[in-house]
């Protein structure tokens, strides 16, 4: 598999070389090894009955690879489910989400932690909260509020409570990066004849492009997943998310697995993929903004 | 067409029972049933030149419904859909469907923003009832005075609320006893036992055989209403448990405990798939038509499925559920009633339009319902018939000569009541409570 | 320069969206389900103040079951700080001390965090299936027959059913933010250490954890903020059952909202998990900050 042929030790490696050998190393590198194969297996799995047919799932060959590709389910995920209609709608709700959240929470860190004035603890403090609000707790006022400014049925109605609902954690990871920039940056800057936006746009902004990577992994692990929202805000399947779309056929194929297996593999190996040729940068910057945030 | 009278007679006997709640005054002199003499329409229906004015906007309706592709309802509103947006070219007709369980969030959360659809489909009782006292719900008294011949007022029973109707009913359902003939025979039996004795026995010889008799969906409690519902009423009678349903007597019966038990006997002995507990409704009638049991009791809507199947329809017969006291209780009393329904929002700025649409929707899906074998008609077929597949022809005799109905308990019920019951009927086939338990349990929670 | 800095006008519109966005999104709903929870509503007909009657009978009423829910979340947190961020821990000290293969673990371990909950819930139902399931076709084949049974449908194993695919995608997760920490440590620390004489164990004990405390903090309130909202996961998997085995504040929130038609005890659940989610990571805050 592909993960395995790049990068297979760090090449910074400094303190590798000193292995505690011997079998205690033995016994935690099998753990280490076993606690892959738990993690690989479920998705080998899922990718291969989702190429067979119900005998072959049920009984005659349950983990092996199938014995006759059965493309056909993946046309029927793709016809019936419309698989790829709603993959494309949860990539547009997850890019807007992304940067609105990114936009957002660059300028409020901005005000937050280089420009002075009273109060802006607190305000930080009061963006904290926000962690630690359960998104189901307030499907119905926000319905309701979407309903009045007209945006039901619309990109719009994932998109900004996904943003608002990613606030909190872009602005913990920004401000983690903030302070790290020098202030004498913005004096220079000022001296230079730049105001509070060109400052932000010019100086800010192009520094902080590690924890832009960061936010975006956070941003798009919440809106993809999503499920509850996407369900009640979006009635009409022009702008259903895979969530949805993969609730909705597994309820329509309980029977026939096949189907269902092809649908999770499309709304799961994209993202795999990326995550496979990015993974060197995506960890990089998740760590920069863990030890930031 | 003659059965059919029959079938209509039986339930304007028992409307009392069918109706709802206290919030429905019964029609003193119910209409006499429609005349089915004069099937004076062609096959399709063509609209009465529906008060919709000609104008050249297009009018935009907007339905949401149950029907997912896998529903057995899906290809009769497919084909009414089709019908009757050809009849009404000034109207823009758009529609969602939703599956069951998503629906009723979605359903409430819109009702709750007043950001319903135009037409929306519903459960009749207190589900729709709700909505109405809420004021959400468009008044269809007036564009049913064009529909009274061909809609029967005791269909309308379900959904009238202090005397006015709110719902275009669909089809009407019962429960049935689905029997795989060809298990049946393997242990020799040629036909559905008919008493009680003899269906127990039956069952005693299918286990002995190694075959499951029945299969019920344990992850979703309304399966099990479907046999326990049955089981209380052929002990108890009709009157007792639609009296319970429609809140007019208290829970605390001590016949109704000991049919409980009854019920969970048959559990306990191990008639029922024990994988049952953790699959859907879908994945048990699928095993039912796989042959992994002899029968099956759930809403005679599964003809329609089991008909089409052409491997099983052959073997599969449909029966009622022998009386267990026949002190109490006789055959002919069934659960079921019109309960699919179609209304209108009374925030829809369309509101008169789609109530006429709603109607002739409704009518069309109806018809394309019954032929289908999605269940029995509300409004009176004024088409051929013929083609009704046999399973539904002999739910259709069964009600014919059925003399009390009570309807489905979780739709009889207010929303929290009917929660808090299925709650507890859960807890009896995991055989946490029994019966007295279980009349205990709801006579506190819920009278 | 300071002048700039402190105008008013610029500050406001730097921070205009963010409030307008939290304010109108998280934190208005919560306003309202607070008013919500003193009333006896279905939702959409008529309203009656009832004062906390709504919170006396949430934590009264067996059958809500509110203490139920509660607890199961609680366990679920419990866990999680018990099991998941131990072994997610002990996998990021041996991943960053520096191991053969650390990048493709590193990609393995984090790759369920990136599958969609309700892939993952589809996943393992059809894993837990009792008839032709992958884990009960393994219990059979290798003679263990009589443990293969319906995990989610049993009332005794279906909690734990829940927790395991809930616990097993975020060990991926905290693994990585911890892994990060570990990588942070400065090498010079771990090999001054190291000529000391001191074992693995000693240094993982005395420098590297002291050193990430502060992500050990984050994790911590993560993991219970986490388990205490948990609901996507159950929801696919049971939605609460059987018999409320496996309901969570969150599922029986959304049964009170959509299903009961009780809004108004809805919002109490709603404004109850907010308030613990809430005093939990301050107190997870206080005890990190008395360590200091």
């Amino acid at each position: 598999m592909a993960f395995f042929t790049h990068g297979d030790s760090l090449p910074d490696n400094k303190h590798g070389k000193k292995r505690s050998g011997k079998l205690g190393g033995g016994i935690s590198y099998g753990i280490l090894l076993l606690w892959a194969l738990i993690n690989l297996f479920p998705v080998y799995w899922m990718f291969t009955f989702s190429l067979k047919n119900n005998e072959e799932i049920f009984g005659e060959n349950v983990a092996g690879l199938p014995k006759h590709w059965l493309w056909s389910n993946y046309s029927t995920a793709l016809n019936t489910g419309e698989m790829g209609k709603y993959f494309v709608n949860s990539v547009i709700v997850a890019v807007a989400t992304i940067v609105i959240t990114l936009v957002v929470a660059l300028m409020a860190t901005y005000a937050m932690s280089r420009l002075v004035w009273r109060g802006r603890k607190m305000m930080n403090k009061f963006f904290m909260l926000g962690l630690t609000i359960p998104i189901h707790a307030s499907i119905v006022p926000i319905y309701v509020t979407l309903s009045r400014l007209h945006m039901l049925n619309t990109y719009w109605a994932l998109i900004i409570p996904y943003s608002a609902f990613s606030l909190s954690m872009g602005i913990l990871i920004c401000t983690g990066f903030m302070s790290e920039l020098p202030y004498e940056l913005d004096e220079a800057a000022c001296i230079d004849g730049c105001g509070v936006w060109g400052i932000f746009f010019r100086i800010i902004v192009p520094l902080m492009k590690p924890a832009v990577a960061t936010i975006g992994i956070y941003t798009f692990l919440q809106c993809w997943n999503e499920l509850m929202f996407a369900n009640i805000f979006i009635s009409s399947s022009t702008y259903k998310t895979l969530p949805v779309g993969v609730q909705a056929l597994s309820g329509q194929y309980l029977t026939e697995w096949g189907p269902i297996g092809a649908a999770l593999v499309m709304a799961t190996f994209p993202t795999l993929f990326v995550y496979i040729f990015l993974s060197k940068r995506i960890q990089e910057s998740f760590i920069a903004g863990a030890i930031k945030g | 067409m003659k059965k059919f009278l029959a079938m209509l007679l039986a339930v304007l006997m028992v409307v009392s029972l069918a109706a709802c709640g206290g919030k429905t005054e019964t029609p003193a002199a119910p209409a006499a049933p429609a005349e089915p003499a004069a099937p004076a329409a062609p096959a399709a229906p063509a609209a009465p030149a529906a008060p919709a004015e000609p104008s050249a906007e297009p009018i935009n309706l907007e339905m949401w419904c149950i029907a997912t592709e896998s529903d057995s309802n899906r290809h009769s509103y497919e084909a009414a859909i089709a019908e009757v947006t050809a009849a009404h070219p000034e109207i823009n007709f758009t529609w969602e469907a939703t599956e069951n369980q998503a629906y009723k969030t979605k359903i409430k959360a819109a009702v709750a923003a007043n950001e319903m659809p135009d037409i929306f489909f519903t459960w009749s009782c207190a589900f729709l009832g709700d909505f109405v006292e809420a004021g959400r719900v468009y008044c269809l008294d007036e564009v049913y005075e064009n529909f009274k011949s061909e809609l029967p007022e005791v269909m309308m029973g379900n959904s009238t609320y202090n005397g006015s109707h709110y719902g275009v009913p669909l089809t009407m359902n019962i429960v049935g006893l689905f029997a795989n003939m060809e298990i049946l025979k393997s242990v020799g039996y040629d036909e559905v036992p008919g008493t009680y004795t003899e269906f127990i026995e039956c069952c005693d010889k299918l286990l002995a055989n190694g075959i499951i008799p029945f299969g019920c969906a344990g992850k979703e409690t309304w399966c099990v209403t479907e046999y326990l519902e049955s089981v209380i009423q052929k002990s108890c009678g009709s009157q007792v448990l639609g009296d319970i349903f429609l809140g007019k007597a208290t829970w605390n019966n001590a016949d109704v405990a000991s049919a409980v038990d009854t019920f969970q006997g048959l559990v306990t002995k191990g008639y029922f798939d024990p994988d049952g507990i953790a699959l859907t409704n879908d994945e048990v009638k699928a095993n039912f038509m796989a042959g992994k049991y002899a029968f099956y009791m759930n809403g005679t809507w599964n003809c329609a499925d089991f008909a089409a199947n052409e491997n099983f329809k052959d073997k599969v017969q449909v029966a009622e559920f022998p009386v267990i006291n026949a002190d109490k209780a006789t055959l002919g009393q069934l659960i079921g009633g019109p309960s699919d329904t179609l209304a209108v929002a009374a925030s829809s700025e369309n509101a008169e339009v789609a109530a006429n649409f709603t109607m002739e929707l409704g009518r069309a899906i109806c018809h394309y319902g019954y032929l289908d074998g999605c269940g029995l008609p509300a409004w009176t077929p004024n088409y051929d018939t013929s083609s009704v597949n046999p399973l539904t022809q002999t739910v259709s005799e069964i009600v014919a000569n059925s003399n009390a109905m009570v309807l489905f308990g979780d739709t009889a019920m207010s929303a929290d009541s009917a929660n808090t019951y299925l709650d507890y009927v859960a807890l009896v086939y995991g055989c946490e409570v029994d019966g007295a338990g279980f009349v205990e349990g709801l006579t506190a929670d819920i009278g | 320069m300071k002048k700039m800095h402190s105008n008013k006008l610029h500050i406001a519109i730097f921070l205009l969206p963010a409030l307008l966005l939290f304010v109108g999104v998280l934190i208005a709903p919560i306003v309202m389900s607070t008013y919500y929870s003193f009333f006896d509503w279905n939702g959409f007909g008529a309203k009656t103040f009832i004062g906390l009657s709504n919170y006396k009978e949430l934590f009264s009423s067996n059958a809500i079951g509110f203490m139920k829910a509660l607890v199961n979340s609680l366990i679920l947190a419990l866990l999680s700080v018990g099991i998941q961020l131990p072994f997610a821990l002990w996998l990021a000290l041996k991943l960053g001390k520096g191991i053969r293969g650390e990048r493709a673990f590193l990609s393995v371990y984090f790759m369920p965090v990136l599958i969609s909950t309700v892939v993952i819930g589809q996943l393992w139902l059809k894993i837990y299936n009792p008839s032709y399931g992958i884990l009960n076709v393994l219990l059979r084949s290798i003679g263990l027959d009589n443990l293969a049974k319906a995990w989610l449908g049993t009332k005794e194993t279906a909690l734990g059913a829940c927790f395991v695919p809930t616990l097993w995608q975020y060990v991926g997760y905290h693994m990585l933010l911890l892994y990060a920490g570990v990588k942070s440590v400065p090498p010079e620390l771990r090999e001054a250490a190291m000529l000391d004489g001191a074992t693995e164990g000693q240094v993982n004990r005395f420098i590297v954890i002291p050193y990430i405390k502060p992500i050990l903090k984050i994790s911590m309130i993560f993991a219970i903020t986490g388990s205490l909202k948990s609901f996507d996961l159950i929801y696919v998997l049971t939605n609460g059952g059987p018999l409320h085995a496996t309901e969570v504040p969150s599922t029986l929130m959304i049964n009170m909202l959509f299903l009961r038609n009780r809004y108004g005890m809805g919002s109490t659940i709603a404004v109850l998990l907010i308030v613990l989610c809430f005093g939990f990571a301050l107190i997870i805050n206080a005890i990190f900050r008395e360590e200091d």
